[in-house]
């Protein structure tokens, strides 16, 4: 069965909704691989150019891999081929190096362009293409962001076809802004595309992004699809999100709703029966496991370590981007919500070292402990998602 | 046209000021618009000089009565007294409701002309994502909104309307959801499920000013917005509990929906107006 085959049977007969998980770590693509494995079911490992990277330009953050080395690695353990490889917001100023070096349009572009055929050299199967990001904080404009995205479609189709591989692909400028979109925006965009693909006889890409309230902050989701008043200059998700649906079933696209983090089981379980398409959880996962490991070494009384570690994610500061308010967040919190940006780092490796010392565990044990953690904050998922 | 006449209810909890001001703007600008004012349990010093009726029992005093009881027991009086048919549509404020402009009679009156199924009319805030969807088409069907200050008319109430030994309890909202959580998803599912529908309009314009919920909810005898928000949501949660057996707002959303799109495989003629 096909990939597109596949996904079909889990949205359309299965009413499944589709579970699209950021590679946080090792041992979250483990624990992904090991549960899409047990369960025969296709899970997509979506990553970020931060997160993973084409050797080109730089390694990922997440175990140092690059998109060579991840793919590589992922293949090697998915026996049942039921992890479908995906990049999520390739495009122009998404990736870390382009972001520190301040690079130009044309450079960041090249980039882009770069990390994309490397991802479909590396077998990746999807890929989304994101032009709504710019450096400098100006907004991209709707014309200025179609433009990209029919130069990045274009050539990865003729990349691909070179390349004789088959990818699909996933549109929608994205924004984490929790709030919504006119439904003549969302019609407008998919009505371009759709015209585009016709026009140059290009498969249509299968997912559309749409905001459909939903917002990451800190370890919880904050936007409109649990809150029970209005939002200022925002449509109700109540409306939002049915009428979003409705326009995708016109233009045949599936719906794929990002920042799904820390809803609760309740609103998890809504998401099949609403008609959401597919959803994109990371951080959530990326905390279980960092929760997990403090855990571990409370138990083992490893305070020191315990204080080292808050220490080493504390002063990376990648916790910037998640925090509302720094000084309502504790620094223990902070460091929590960014713990796994540092599991690569040498100073992290040398505190699981001594760690294992002075408990004298194994690596693979303290391993299974914390993939264990991440499989229940997968499984509930995959249950509210009515895919197991 | 033949000027239509409009009742406009205002619902006043310890705010006299507020109210009379509302009270004024409504009719120095509406000559067909008879205002009436509730007092939903005010301390007896609190009471707008135009107070028609006040709720004065006990448990009105101590918690209130809230829009959906207040506005049942101010429909249901003007029913005792005969006057539900004298006006075409009832206008149902709470009093920190704020219009841009005052004068929205005549606009009513022009929109339920052209739109004959319509139930439940909301004006619109510029603050509203849907005010974005009201440009081209100023008034459109909606399956749910969001408000407080609805304007429902005279023949779907005669409806819809019930007539118990409590009134204030069932007349029109349910009472049994004192705060109210989820109450509109139950009045549009009547529309809808009568052969009406329920539209917002940008033709008329209101505002809540929250301040008042805000800053003066000692005054108004309430809770404070917090705890106000945390029983708002749990007993409307339970409300749909034991009514309909529903876990939460997504189930009766997708009830009224059901309604809603059914309701344009009978009104065909009607599909301009669905968003």
């Amino acid at each position: 069965m096909s990939i597109k085959s596949n996904i079909d049977h889990f949205i359309k007969d299965k009413k499944s909704t589709l579970l699209c998980i950021g590679p946080m770590s090792k041992n979250c693509v483990d624990a992904t691989v090991e549960l899409a494995n047990e369960y025969n079911i296709p899970i997509f490992l979506i990553a970020s150019r931060r997160q993973i990277e084409t050797e080109y330009i730089e390694e990922g953050y997440v175990n140092n891999w690059t998109t060579r080395e991840f793919s590589k690695y992922v293949k090697s353990i998915d026996k049942n081929k039921n992890i479908i490889l995906a990049r999520d917001h390739g495009g122009p100023w998404q990736g870390n190096y382009d972001l520190e070096k301040n690079l130009d349009e044309k450079k960041t572009i090249d980039n882009a362009l770069k990390s994309f055929f490397d991802d479909i050299d590396n077998n990746f199967d999807f890929i989304h293409i994101d032009t709504s990001y710019r450096i400098d904080g100006k907004k991209v404009s709707k014309e200025n962001s179609f433009k990209l995205f029919k130069f990045f479609f274009e050539e990865c189709n003729n990349y691909a076809k070179i390349k004789k591989k088959k990818i699909y692909y996933e549109i929608g400028t994205e924004e984490q802004s929790g709030g919504t979109q006119t439904f003549e925006e969302i019609e407008e965009n998919l009505d371009n595309v759709t015209k585009f693909c016709e026009k140059k006889s290009l498969e249509k890409p299968i997912f559309t992004v749409i905001q459909s309230g939903t917002k990451v902050m800190e370890m919880r989701n904050i936007g409109s699809f649990e809150q029970p008043v209005r939002i200022k200059n925002e449509i109700p998700v109540e409306i939002q999100l049915l009428k979003a649906l409705e326009i995708c079933k016109k233009y045949d696209f599936y719906l794929k709703e990002h920042n799904t983090d820390y809803l609760t089981n309740q609103s998890l379980s809504w998401h099949p029966k609403i008609g959401i398409h597919a959803a994109n959880v990371a951080p959530e996962f990326g905390v279980a496991e960092t929760l997990s490991l403090i855990n571990l070494m409370e138990s083992k009384k490893q305070y020191k370590l315990i204080n080292r570690f808050i220490e080493i994610s504390y002063n990376l500061k990648k916790w910037k981007k998640w925090v509302i308010d720094e000084k309502k967040c504790t620094d223990f919190d902070k460091a929590i919500m960014a713990g796994h940006y540092i599991f690569s780092s040498n100073e992290f490796i040398d505190l699981k070292k001594e760690f294992m010392k002075n408990c004298k565990l194994n690596e693979s044990h303290i391993n299974n402990l914390l993939k264990k953690s991440i499989k229940s904050s997968i499984k509930r998922y995959l249950t509210n998602f009515k895919l197991i | 046209m033949k000027k239509k006449k409009y009742c406009a209810i205002i619902l006043n909890r310890n705010l006299p000021k507020v109210t009379n001001r509302l009270y004024k703007n409504l009719k120095d600008n509406n000559s067909n618009l008879d205002v009436y004012v509730l007092e939903s349990g005010s301390d007896k010093n609190k009471i707008s000089r135009h107070c028609t009726w006040y709720a004065n029992w006990k448990s009105a005093l101590k918690n209130g009565l809230r829009y959906s009881r207040g506005m049942n027991f101010a429909l249901s009086k003007l029913d005792a007294e005969n006057k539900i048919d004298n006006y075409e549509a009832f206008i149902l404020l709470s009093n920190d409701t704020e219009f841009n402009n005052y004068s929205i009679t005549g606009k009513i009156q022009s929109i339920l002309k052209k739109h004959d199924k319509i139930g439940i009319l909301s004006p619109c805030s510029k603050n509203w994502g849907e005010y974005q969807l009201l440009k081209k088409n100023k008034t459109k069907y909606f399956w749910f909104i969001h408000n407080s200050a609805y304007i429902i008319t005279k023949k779907f109430l005669n409806a819809v309307k019930n007539k118990s030994k409590k009134p204030y309890m069932d007349y029109f909202f349910d009472g049994s959801n004192f705060r109210g959580y989820g109450s509109e998803f139950d009045i549009i599912l009547k529309a809808y499920s009568n052969d009406f529908s329920a539209a917002i309009t940008s033709e008329i314009i209101a505002e809540e000013n929250t301040s008042y919920l805000l800053n003066s909810s000692k005054i108004i005898k309430t809770d404070n917005y917090e705890e106000n928000l945390n029983r708002y949501i749990k007993e409307g949660e339970t409300w749909l509990k034991k009514k309909y057996g529903f876990s939460d707002k997504w189930s009766i959303n997708m009830t009224v929906k059901l309604f809603y799109d059914k309701f344009f495989e009978y009104y065909p003629q009607l599909k301009n107006y669905k968003i």
